[in-house]
């Protein structure tokens, strides 16, 4: 063990960790239960209090769980599934199949029978350990389906007793008990198991999210998880006994990544809620240092401090809003790499005091060394938000086929639109038609039983991500989207209208936005003003205006839109800048089949509805007479015979 | 861990005899002034039974219920509980001889929290005198631990974790039922009398509820005593029943038979052969 990182955190010794990514998981457990032994390994919150399981106890009971399967019939190269909520009956049921050499599949709790039994099929389970009597149902109504199966054993024995009499259904605790028994009976069998691992055998499957056809199940070797877990633990501030609070499913990879990967190999401590409902209250009790999450809950949780705060009293609102301007510049000038004057620092410090403090132990978000959001793009203001208030918030990037997350931003130099730079040992390059490439000890096996599609994944051992991007300046990589949705422009430059468009609609006063340009010189963009916010800004510059349609052409609205775009061009590559727009008269609606039902913007329909407002802005036309139709709430339909200006942009 | 969950203490360290619930009522009758509110009411309940009563608006449900918890005193007749004549004995006392109810309209304490009102159930098992109480002796605190323990255990059963801490005014009213019943199970009764538990649910709270009685009944042999008027609830989880009408004791027996049986179809649905023939009368007259 050794300390590093101002001194604060005391880690795993390096040349351990080497040597973890030559084990199993379950033998670095192991390791692990003779190295930290009584410290914290796993909480659990029971009966309103967190009840600790050390190193060795986290061994003991994995020790006889492995038992409890053999002694069902488990074997080398079985496959088990897992569809349990967060509880730590999921990590000794992994690795105690694991020790077996079995290999495990997590499946979400919430899907549906019909679901749960294909999956199974699939991987021709031969046991499954459920949660309680809904997911035992669940399989009871299929069960002449998985003839496979031998024993289903179920974690929650609440409801179970009219279940008794079925053989089929063994219980947690008495495959505790079975496995406590051949352990009294053969005290080196499962030392002797553990012991035939290989690193490079598959530890566990992760079903992809199949947006795009028939999920995969994608494998994970012990050497992916571990390396991943190494590569982590090496350039993020975890330690010993550092918190993660387990909370998206486990049949994601995010908490695979952390349950089965870093908490293991860097003896971090793992807690699990104590129920759907107590996550909030449990997290803050806990004040976990690491959290990766949804862009989602972080804009709900910043819209949430907004609203407490307005409903707060007169001094706790000045307070706070004269804190974020200071908490805003003084991120400013760090992220501009300017040091901040010393007199800024102290009213920085002042106010972190007053506020800020206060403010993210309200959340539970006080022990935060690092925050992670991954998955869509966030909004800019949001990540600003929390870093003015003190919150070391970053963006992050990675797919289940690379063990999780690999892209992060380094402390140091937080940008807000890149997703940073790859984690230690891993390399990222740029194909030449700008599809991000990943190579490095974390890509992952393959997919279980479609060669096909892993050969297509892999290009010269790099695997391929199926997202374009681009390197910046700095070597920060940038997502600009799925490479299936990238358009190129007449001089084939790749874009991604969905990239543009997102960021477009990031501003307040920016409802819908579409951009055009496959095969054309440049890109144009179609907008729709978000009425409310536009409205507002009109009132209070005492700017008159009575309908959407007047709104959206007065010259002072285009000018506020142009500064935007400005905006966005600003954090754009040269070829994906907008050169031209114009604010459509009428919002996009459902009604008129420019929107799905769902509200996506059907691009071809609306292509096709504006062809002469989008031709036009290809012309050198400064402004278009339109006659166009307007749908009515009743139903009837009026006509519209307006001016729309084209708005050059530079 | 959650695999050792779902066997509260108190009732899987209970032996049969410590769970004897038998109950005798005999010729019970009560009268507010000319009205008689109950008439000569005779039943059992025998431990480990679902009893169920039954019966329109006005019945006498809640005032039989009433007798056998001493808040009405009976103009006649006797109670007997585990052959104790508890006609004469009053609430505090009654709870002591081991009989726990919850009520039609929550009789909670709305300004306490979910936690504090479960406990002032356990001061009946209390066994620290006011002297070591004041001391905070080693003993108190582990006793203290010890019934602090038994309504966790209690929480867990009724899946209340997330609203332990809330003040119980704040609650919606599915949510207050489920307190009361805590509350109730709190006292350790050997009966448990419940007053329209269901009244006032939405679906899926009264199917939580179910399963919260079969699994006492069923799994625990809670000896229980369920006045509602949700039928399909109370012919699919009651074991017997008893139907009253106007005070008097219309019929009793298993749920197929009460289904069935033309008295008590009469009492809840009116004389059909009248709304037959009225519903004639206005037929031809159009």
């Amino acid at each position: 063990m050794t300390s590093k990182k101002a001194g604060r955190l005391q880690c795993i010794d390096p040349n351990t960790a080497e040597a973890y990514t030559r084990c199993t998981l379950p033998q670095i457990l192991s390791r692990q239960a003779d190295l930290l032994g009584d410290r914290p390994a796993i909480r659990e919150k029971q009966y309103g209090i967190w009840k600790r399981y050390t190193w060795k106890d986290y061994l003991k009971y994995v020790r006889y769980t492995a038992l409890g399967f053999k002694s069902l019939g488990l074997g080398r190269g079985d496959n088990i599934a897992i569809i349990m909520d967060n509880h730590a009956e999921w990590l000794f049921s992994e690795f105690g199949a694991q020790a077996l050499g079995a290999v495990t599949l997590n499946l979400f709790t919430s899907a549906v029978s019909g679901e749960l039994v294909g999956a199974l099929e699939r991987i021709r389970a031969s046991l499954v350990v459920v949660q309680d009597q809904e997911q035992a149902d669940k399989l009871l109504d299929e069960k002449k389906k998985i003839p496979h199966v031998k024993n289903v054993i179920y974690v929650d024995p609440t409801g179970m007793r009219s279940y008794r009499d079925d053989l089929w259904l063994v219980s947690f605790a008495d495959l505790l008990e079975k496995g406590k028994d051949l352990d009294n009976e053969s005290p080196d069998l499962f030392d002797r198991e553990l012991s035939k691992g290989r690193a490079d055998e598959t530890a566990l499957m992760i079903m992809t999210s199949g947006t795009t056809g028939v999920s995969k199940l994608a494998m994970l070797t012990h050497r992916n998880l571990s390396s991943m877990a190494r590569n982590w633990g090496e350039s993020e501030p975890i330690g010993i006994g550092s918190n993660w609070m387990s909370m998206s499913p486990p049949a994601w990879i995010v908490d695979q990544m952390w349950g089965s990967g870093i908490t293991l190999l860097t003896g971090m401590t793992m807690n699990f809620p104590e129920t759907i409902e107590t996550i909030t209250k449990d997290f803050r009790e806990i004040g976990p240092s690491v959290i990766i999450t949804s862009s989602r809950f972080w804009e709900d949780l910043a819209s949430m401090i907004r609203v407490k705060i307005d409903d707060a009293g007169y001094i706790n609102r000045r307070l706070f809003s004269l804190a974020e301007k200071i908490g805003r510049a003084y991120e400013e000038s760090l992220s501009q790499k300017r040091k901040p004057s010393s007199i800024m620092s102290i009213f920085y410090f002042m106010a972190s005091i007053a506020v800020f403090r206060p403010l993210l132990d309200r959340i539970g978000c006080s022990q935060f060394l690092s925050a992670y959001t991954g998955g869509h793009p966030i909004s800019p203001d949001v990540i600003r938000f929390f870093r003015a208030i003190g919150l070391n918030l970053k963006q992050c990037y990675g797919l289940t086929e690379t063990c999780g997350i690999f892209q992060i931003q380094p402390d140091d130099e937080v940008k807000a639109e890149t997703v940073g730079k790859p984690i230690p040992r891993t390399e990222v390059k740029i194909s030449d038609d700008q599809e991000v490439m990943v190579s490095g000890p974390i890509t992952f096996a393959g997919y279980y039983n479609d060669y096909e599609a892993t050969a297509e994944a892999f290009r010269d051992g790099w695997l391929l991500t199926g997202d374009a991007g681009y390197l910046d300046e700095d070597s920060h990589l940038l997502i600009i989207g799925r490479k299936q949705d990238i358009i190129r422009d007449k001089h084939g430059n790749a874009f991604s209208p969905d990239f543009i468009e997102t960021r477009l609609k990031f501003s307040l006063y920016i409802k819908e936005a579409v951009i055009f340009g496959e095969g054309r010189p440049f890109i144009t963009a179609l907008i729709n003003i978000d009425m409310g916010n536009a409205g507002n800004w009109a009132e209070e510059r005492m700017i008159p205006y009575t309908t959407y349609t007047d709104l959206s052409q007065r010259t002072e609205i285009e000018e506020l839109i142009l500064e935007e775009v400005e905006k966005v061009n600003n954090q754009l590559p040269e070829p994906m800048k907008i050169k031209k727009f114009f604010l459509l008269y009428k919002l996009l609606d459902a009604d008129d089949e420019e929107l799905t039902r769902t509200g996506k913007v059907r691009r071809r329909f609306v292509y096709g509805l504006y062809i002469k407002l989008i031709e036009g802005m290809y012309s050198d036309k400064n402004d278009i007479e339109i006659k166009g139709k307007v749908r009515y709430r009743d139903g009837h339909i009026g006509m519209i015979q307006t001016r729309v200006r084209i708005v050059s942009v530079y | 861990m959650r695999a050792y969950r779902g066997q509260p203490r108190i009732f899987s360290s209970l032996d049969k005899a410590q769970r004897e619930a038998e109950l005798k009522v005999t010729d019970l009758s009560l009268a507010f002034g000319g009205i008689k509110a109950l008439h000569n009411i005779s039943l059992d309940v025998h431990t480990g039974e679902l009893l169920a009563v039954i019966g329109p608006n006005g019945a006498g449900k809640t005032s039989l219920l009433n007798c056998i918890t001493g808040f009405y005193k009976p103009s006649s007749g006797t109670i007997l509980f585990n052959n104790v004549n508890i006609v004469d004995l009053h609430t505090h006392e009654l709870t002591k001889t081991g009989i726990g109810r919850t009520f039609q309209n929550i009789e909670l304490f709305p300004g306490m929290t979910v936690l504090d009102n479960m406990l002032l159930a356990r001061h009946i098992h209390c066994r620290y005198n006011l002297g070591l109480a004041a001391l905070f002796s080693r003993s108190v605190r582990n006793e203290e631990i010890r019934h602090r323990e038994i309504l966790e255990e209690i929480i867990d059963f009724l899946e209340m974790q997330s609203i332990r801490s809330e003040l119980v005014g704040s609650l919606p009213y599915g949510k207050r039922k489920r307190v009361e019943l805590g509350r109730a199970l709190a006292l350790e009764p050997k009966l448990l009398v419940l007053d329209e538990p269901f009244a006032g649910m939405t679906l899926e709270e009264k199917e939580d509820m179910v399963r919260f009685l079969l699994e006492l009944n069923r799994g625990w042999s809670q000896t229980m005593i369920l006045v509602e008027h949700d039928m399909s609830i109370v012919m699919s989880i009651s074991e017997r029943i008893v139907v009253l009408n106007f005070g008097e004791k219309l019929a009793e027996g298993l749920p197929e038979d009460i289904q069935d049986h033309p008295e008590v179809i009469k009492a809840y649905l009116g004389d059909t052969t009248d709304l037959e023939l009225d519903s004639l009368n206005a037929g031809q007259e159009q």
